[in-house]
């Protein structure tokens, strides 16, 4: 029996797998913890998620609206050389901020929405048409940069979330049953020694006591 | 033996994102770029949103006592779920944001209460697990 479980049923030994139980028990509610506040941000950064992509596909509704109107009434060709024309730079400040020892990024764009001179296409040469398309566009740039800092942030604690959930796991199924029953069978094999002892110490008791 | 050792590394992990020094919220509130560094050495960015919500809550005498972020202790011993924040002025912010009374300079909160509190501030509000 003692083989098969691969400890000795020793008393040293079962202080130190005592130890060992303790420690894994006190990780385990730790990381059990861990989990649920990680669970809590998740929720919480899935719901941010649908607001912020429902307001996106609006956004990007609309700015596609715009840009038909803009190649209605200003030409296919025209719009096209317009946006070759457009400077593209947008300037974006990439933090980080902690969730739970998870960095996810906090990224902070400078306003992506330009006054039309600032474009950088000819405004005689272009439409109003043109402007809206911009606007709206630009408007969806900044929904686009919050939901990208939002996705980002739950894929990292998805990826944290689920290391914790493989860890709580391993400790609950199996460290923890296997330290519980290693320790209940080294008291279980001393309590016998103990018994047996005993024993023997009362059978050599009467012996003597026989030949006296 | 490699799993306890697996087990400290994570246990050590568990608080490596708490600062390594708490700012004021008056601090907070005059640096341009409200931020704290952490154990590991990253940086933790305050929101100015959040910063400007709590000091419509806490009384400017009080801007210096609030130190940032506000930790949310998590203690197993207080049962799963639960938590609490030290400290007089924090404890008055999270009895104020979630419209809880308070019995001293420690508030117990629990789970649905938590996700409220993180919901609200996020950036100002930072989980410490109690390994010891």
């Amino acid at each position: 029996m003692a083989k098969a479980i691969g400890v000795a049923p020793t008393r040293m030994e079962l202080l130190k797998l005592r130890q060992r139980a303790a420690l894994a028990q006190k990780g385990y509610d730790l990381l059990r913890e861990k989990m649920d506040a990680l669970v809590i941000e998740f929720f919480e950064i899935v719901r941010k998620i649908g607001v912020v992509r429902a307001k996106t596909m609006q956004q990007l509704s609309s700015a596609y609206r715009s840009l038909s109107t803009c190649f209605a009434v200003q030409g296919t060709i025209e719009t096209y050389q317009a946006a070759r024309e457009a400077k593209k730079e947008v300037e974006v400040d990439i933090s980080t901020r902690h969730v739970m020892g998870i960095l996810v990024p906090a990224i902070e764009a400078k306003p992506v929405e330009r006054h039309a001179l600032a474009r950088g296409y000819g405004v005689y040469t272009t439409s109003s048409a043109l402007d809206e398309a911009s606007r709206e566009f630009e408007k969806a740039l900044g929904d686009l940069i919050k939901l990208a800092e939002l996705e980002e942030g739950a894929r990292e604690i998805a990826l944290e979330l689920e290391k914790t959930k493989r860890r709580v796991n391993a400790l609950e199924y199996v460290i923890l049953p296997n330290l519980k029953s290693m320790v209940k069978f080294i008291s279980m094999r001393l309590d016998e020694m103990e018994r047996e002892n005993f024993s023997r110490l009362k059978r050599i008791k009467a012996m003597l006591e026989g030949r006296e | 033996m490699s799993t306890d050792r697996i087990l400290q590394f994570e246990l050590a992990r568990l608080n490596a994102h708490l600062p390594e020094q708490r700012i004021t919220l008056k601090d907070a509130l005059s640096a341009s770029d409200p931020q704290v560094v952490a154990k590991d050495g990253s940086k933790h960015k305050f929101e100015r949103v959040e910063l400007e919500y709590i000091s419509k809550i806490v009384h400017a005498d009080d801007w210096d006592k609030l130190r940032l972020p506000i930790l949310i202790a998590v203690n197993p011993k207080l049962g799963r779920g639960a938590a609490e924040i030290s400290g007089e002025v924090e404890a008055k912010v999270i009895s104020q944001v979630l419209g809880k009374e308070r019995r001293n300079q420690e508030i117990v909160i629990y789970r649905p209460e938590i996700a409220v509190v993180r919901a609200k501030l996020p950036t100002t509000t930072q989980y410490f697990f109690m390994v010891g």
